[in-house]
């Protein structure tokens, strides 16, 4: 649905992209993990064609380049800066937005209909952006990304700042657009959100792809091993292992237990191990 | 063409929502235009006189001391001068009504009772016609307080009466003659008595039944035809320089819109959906242009329904408000490129247009302004703006000359939208 093969994008001496390559299937959601900085948006807009790589190739659903008109009619996107007008409505945002995509009539006003409804918003409709909270202008955001149906997503980092419970809402909203068959691109520097989200995961810093696979696969591959922790009256211990029971067995014999737990290798060892640092760094 | 004017009528909602731009667009001009018109009008508090001019064709003592008083009264402005000057004045709006003593004036002031009443001619500005009434209230208490001095001086009012009586005495109408002579010989009787004992407040004198009616002066007032070379009042200067500020406004406020566009993330949206750059310049020029014309139409109704404007060409007049229009669009999106944020945008906009205002006469009337800023105006779209608006209200622009004005105002705005935009465009690519 969304190829990008070899993008290169450089600001001066700075390499904002640096031979990026990933492709989105359909239906697929997509995860590009990265701490802030990485790359992330600039490789976004590379991608809806609104910076132009210095080298490398976007296609999207075949060829097509993402200046087509036509094109960008199948692309909904939600920056990572809320872009929305805030002394207009939620509904006057929207159809404003679905204006824009070319919806007009009965169609216009049931999609925005719909939008609404989607993101939990129809009971604010009317009220002006400005009274929102961040966690609904967050949900209005991702509802302008969807009000023209569009079969790809781009979504950059749409849960920044907001509350667990609107993060809650857009994790459902994604879930349910995946569901649909829509393929998603998703951005962001939470390793939780693109374990639970994604179905294959690039991890990308300073601009380059350092690695790309399942989940699964990314921590097989560069996770480390599960490491049992185990407290006895001398202090904590550290063991990393393939074999947690064997290790909790051979504490139990040596005697002086008094707690263990047992921690697995996730997305935040793989980017530790890959980089040297701390994804939030 | 839809997605434009869906970006242009977002645009138009976000400025009615925007309580203090709605207020420098839609009401701060007209209340430029009230408060500068009703100033120069001279009825802004001040002396709050009534400029007039006035002609003595007599020029005998009693036209000579009638002039006088008329120019000491409190409350006038009065220039002597001859009849065709006079009414040239009045024709170009400069005095709001002319006043001629016409000859006989003496004799008939002196035939108090008899002969023809003493006429009094009166030109006036149609648009000023309340102003005739109060006028005619002051040449009235003028001309009775003069009969007034000469009742209270009974000698010389009775050589009067037998000037009067022997002059009836000698005329035709045998019937009127013997009214008028009953009259004037009891007037006389009364005089007489008021010569021995003039404070004898008590004296009683039956002068009412005399029958006949007496009417002392007759004003023959007659409306000027207003030249169309000068402006036939102050509101039809200052409503162009409201429509300047209104435009200003308006370039101001949509040239700080695309900046925040691209500061608040929404332009990032625009540029993702389906539209090329072109056309999201297109809808913030429409909305710009939309906003200007809407202004421009409720001004120029307030002014002609209530402030006695009437343009000469009505289609002049449009064409000049939508070049003008089409000049500030173009101004707006330079503006909307010189800065980065709202504030610099704002700041350095509003900097830009008030020295524009300020050579273009949309401050001071360019008629006021000293010769070298009058040479420096040159340069400032606001002049030919206002030049143009003015062509079409009361300067008398043939049609070449309103297409010129007009064809410089929309190259203006057109080179200026090409260049802003070109700008534009290598910013956000």
């Amino acid at each position: 649905m969304l190829l990008l093969n070899s993008i290169r994008k450089s600001y001066g001496e700075i390499n904002a992209v640096d031979g990026v390559s990933f492709e989105v299937k359909p239906g697929e959601v997509f995860g590009l993990l990265g701490p802030n900085g990485a790359g992330k948006t600039t490789t976004v807009s590379i991608a809806v064609g609104i910076i132009t790589p210095d080298s490398g190739r976007v296609g999207i659903d075949g060829d097509h380049s993402p200046l087509d008109r036509t094109t960008r009619e199948q692309i909904g996107v939600a920056p990572q800066a809320l872009a929305l007008y805030e002394e207009l409505s939620g509904n006057e945002n929207l159809i404003f937005y679905a204006k824009l995509q070319g919806l007009s009539g009965g169609k216009l006003t049931e999609r925005v209909g719909w939008a609404l409804d989607f993101v939990k918003l129809t009971e604010r409709r009317k009220d002006r952006v400005n009274t929102y909270s961040g966690g609904m202008k967050r949900r209005l955001n991702l509802a302008a990304a969807l009000v023209h149906d569009p079969p790809l997503l781009l979504l950059d980092e749409p849960t920044v700042g907001v509350d667990p419970q609107s993060r809650n809402a857009i994790f459902e909203n994604i879930l349910e657009l995946k569901k649909e068959g829509r393929s998603i691109l998703y951005t962001t520097h939470y390793m939780e959100e693109a374990q639970r989200l994604c179905d294959r995961v690039g991890i990308i810093d300073r601009g380059k792809m350092l690695a790309l696979d399942t989940v699964d696969g990314l921590i097989d591959q560069y996770g480390g091993k599960d490491a049992v922790i185990a407290e006895t009256e001398d202090g904590e211990n550290r063991i990393e292992t393939d074999n947690p029971i064997e290790e909790l067995e051979k504490a139990q014999k040596k005697g002086g237990l008094l707690r263990f737990r047992v921690e697995r290798p996730n997305l935040e060892t793989v980017f530790l191990n890959l980089t040297g640092k701390q994804l939030r760094d | 063409m839809k997605k434009i004017l869906a970006l242009a009528q977002k645009d138009l909602k976000l400025l009615f929502r925007d309580k203090g731009g709605a207020f420098f667009v839609f009401v701060f001009p007209l209340l430029i235009a009230i408060f500068f018109g009703t100033v120069f009008s001279g009825g802004g508090g001040g002396s709050g006189t009534i400029p007039l001019v006035i002609v003595d064709e007599d020029s005998t003592a009693q036209s000579i001391q009638f002039a006088d008083k008329i120019k000491s009264f409190e409350g006038s402005d009065v220039l002597q001068t001859d009849r065709e000057e006079a009414v040239s004045f009045v024709q170009k709006g400069k005095r709001v009504a002319y006043i001629v003593l016409t000859e006989g004036f003496g004799q008939s002031r002196e035939n108090l009772f008899w002969g023809d009443p003493t006429r009094i001619e009166i030109g006036v500005d149609p648009s000023r016609r309340a102003e005739t009434a109060m006028l005619k209230g002051v040449l009235m208490a003028n001309f009775m307080e003069g009969m007034m001095g000469d009742f209270t001086d009974p000698e010389k009012m009775r050589v009067k009466l037998q000037d009067d009586l022997g002059s009836i005495r000698e005329s035709d109408n045998q019937e009127e003659l013997q009214e008028w002579e009953k009259f004037l010989v009891k007037l006389d009787t009364a005089m007489a008595q008021l010569e021995t004992n003039v404070n004898d407040s008590a004296a009683e004198s039956d002068t009412s039944g005399a029958g006949t009616s007496w009417q002392p002066v007759e004003f023959e007032v007659s409306e000027v035809t207003i030249s169309r070379d000068g402006p036939k009042n102050a509101f039809e200067i200052t409503f162009p320089q409201a429509l300047i500020w209104a435009m200003i406004g308006c370039a101001a406020s949509f040239g700080i819109s695309l900046v925040t566009e691209r500061t608040h993330g929404t332009l990032i949206r625009l540029r993702i959906a389906p539209l090329n750059l072109s056309q999201i310049l297109a809808g913030k020029g429409t909305a710009c242009f939309t906003a200007i014309m809407l202004v421009a139409v409720i001004l120029i109704t307030i002014a002609i329904l209530f402030f006695g404007v009437k343009p000469n060409s009505m289609l002049f007049l449009a064409l000049a408000i939508a070049s003008s229009a089409a000049c500030f669009v173009g101004i707006m999106m330079l503006l909307s490129v010189i800065g980065k944020t709202e504030a610099s945008a704002g700041g350095i906009g509003w900097a830009a247009l008030l020295v524009m205002s300020m050579t273009g006469g949309g401050m001071i009337p360019l008629f006021f302004l000293p010769s070298w800023l009058k040479t420096v105006g040159h340069a400032s779209p606001v002049k030919w703006a206002i030049l143009t608006m003015e062509g079409a209200i009361w300067r008398g622009f043939t049609p070449a000359m309103m297409f010129w004005h007009c064809a410089l105002l929309l190259s203006i705005g057109i080179v200026s939208f090409i260049v802003g935009a070109r700008i534009f465009k290598m910013t956000v690519e």
